[in-house]
């Protein structure tokens, strides 16, 4: 009977401790566990995330998950997002890191876990070619349109508001793709956007007669992996695996393939100090 | 689930959210208003056979039951769009409701007027009525007041299908949660929130029918 006892408490020592362990595990074991990297990319934003002529993913984001997956020995799993969708993915366990441009903002930072920048962006318009727009205080006389959700849109808004525009001329688009294709169509005479992604467009032969304008001023858009916040240890891994895709010239690699040059140095250097 | 809520951002957003609210309202009881009114004439036109007439009612009738609301959204803002035609936001998703409104009430009113017997369209000719007068004393009163419940339930459709306009980035309840979550990422709280308002303004448009039906049909519903 006392041997039987104190089996049992044996038994339920190590039920304690086994559950202790696995309460431990966190999203880094759980990634190796599965074998499986769920990466989130947004793929309508070229160069960093589009579909190619074979339909598959590609772009310097969907690069970043292969390097990551292969760092982790693990098989990449890229998963098509929307800028809205970013977040919730992360929330449902769907995706176990976004890579998707997300603009580190300290509001945005109290929900979900920033890296380390991994890319500086500058916002841009875009728009046909003759349209009066020499300074972004002229976008006041003409039809303004961006993808709703992006920190552009935000921008935008606070500057129009700041100077007493109103939202009258302003439209929102659903995705990246859409604000394009109203831009295209007449819908609005500029759209604010990416400078990465305005120069992708300018070569196609449909954006062939538009001119990138002027930037949106004192604004450098500061981007970094997402992650769930409470998943420390995993974030840290990401922090040494962007800090790697530099040293490695991983990053410089990506960025002559993905924008037909070498990495700006000073772009370089503010991702080496973290800005 | 380990997540927490934060419910602050959300509260001081709220009346943003509102605006988004009336919106969405506002689209919804106008497309309702124009579509019972278009309904009317595609279910008579239907039933008749004078031949143009017949023809873009069942083809009215046919695509706006047949195809996703998505589509006639997407078609009205950017399909027309490629032809020069510029909707403003407010102005495609509008349309695209009043045109899915009708073709789904004309086919109730059309049950509405056929459940009505033939002896009372004889009746009013021989009073001496007019076709109009025989609608407008006869038939329609009765109507309505039989097709009611599907028309409300029509009326719930087109408030949540407003969040459609979304998609041509119309500031509607939705477009408004959209914008609002993206500056803070608190995704969840944004929704929920979101989720509740379109069930209060539900509820209150269902209230508001039932109390302007008591009125109209003297409780004979």
């Amino acid at each position: 009977m006392k041997l039987l006892k104190l089996a049992g408490i044996a038994a339920s020592a190590i039920a304690v401790m086994a559950s202790s362990v696995t309460a431990q595990a966190d999203q880094l074991d759980e990634v190796i566990k599965r074998g499986t990297l769920n990466c989130g990319v947004v793929l309508d934003f070229p160069p960093m995330g589009y579909f190619d002529k074979d339909n598959k993913p590609a772009g310097f984001d969907v690069d970043y998950c292969n390097d990551l997956a292969a760092a982790l020995g693990v098989k990449s799993n890229v998963l098509n997002l929307t800028w809205g969708d970013r977040i919730p993915s992360l929330v449902s366990g769907k995706t176990d890191v976004v890579i998707g441009s997300t603009s580190d903002t300290l509001e945005r930072a109290k929900s979900v876990g920033f890296t380390y920048p991994y890319f500086v962006f500058k916002f841009q318009t875009i728009s046909k070619k003759g349209t009066p727009i020499n300074s972004f205080a002229d976008l006041k006389n003409v039809k303004v349109g961006a993808a709703l959700g992006t920190t552009y849109e935000t921008e935008y808004l606070a500057y129009a508001e700041k100077m007493g525009w109103g939202k009258d001329n302003y439209t929102a688009f659903k995705s990246e793709n859409d604000a394009y294709l109203g831009l295209y169509q007449g819908k609005v005479d500029a759209i604010i956007s990416t400078n990465t992604n305005i120069a992708t467009k300018l070569q196609t032969k449909e954006f062939a007669d538009y001119v990138a304008g002027p930037y949106v001023p004192n604004y450098d858009d500061v981007v970094g992996l997402i992650a769930k916040r409470s998943e420390v240890a995993w974030i840290n891994y990401l922090n040494l695996f962007l800090i790697h895709q530099i040293r490695d010239g991983n990053m410089n690699k990506h960025y002559n393939k993905h924008f037909g040059s070498d990495a700006p140095a000073d772009l370089i250097q503010s991702l080496r100090d973290n800005k | 689930m380990d997540y927490e809520f934060h419910w602050n951002i959300v509260f001081q957003k709220m009346p943003e959210l509102l605006q988004g609210a009336f919106v969405t309202l506002h689209v919804s009881v106008l497309s309702m208003v124009l579509g019972i009114a278009i309904a009317v004439f595609l279910a008579i036109a239907k039933m008749n056979n004078t031949k143009p007439f017949n023809y873009v009612a069942v083809g009215w009738i046919e695509i706006a039951r047949n195809t996703p609301a998505l589509f006639q959204i997407y078609m009205a803002y950017f399909g027309l769009g490629a032809f020069g035609i510029h909707l403003s936001p407010y102005m495609a998703v509008l349309s695209a409701l009043v045109f899915i409104n009708a073709g789904y009430l004309a086919e109730t009113f059309r049950g509405g007027f056929q459940s009505i017997p033939d002896a009372q369209y004889n009746a009013s000719k021989s009073l001496g009525m007019t076709s109009f007068q025989t609608y407008r004393y006869i038939i329609l009163p009765q109507m309505f007041r039989r097709i009611y419940h599907p028309m409300t339930n029509q009326f719930v459709w087109s408030i949540l299908m407003s969040s459609l306009g979304i998609l041509v980035g119309m500031s509607e309840l939705s477009g408004e949660t959209q914008r609002l979550q993206s500056l803070s990422f608190r995704t969840l709280e944004f929704f929920i929130v979101t989720a509740v308002l379109y069930y209060i303004i539900t509820k209150f448009v269902l209230i508001c029918a039932s109390l302007l039906s008591k009125r109209l049909f003297k409780g004979e519903i």
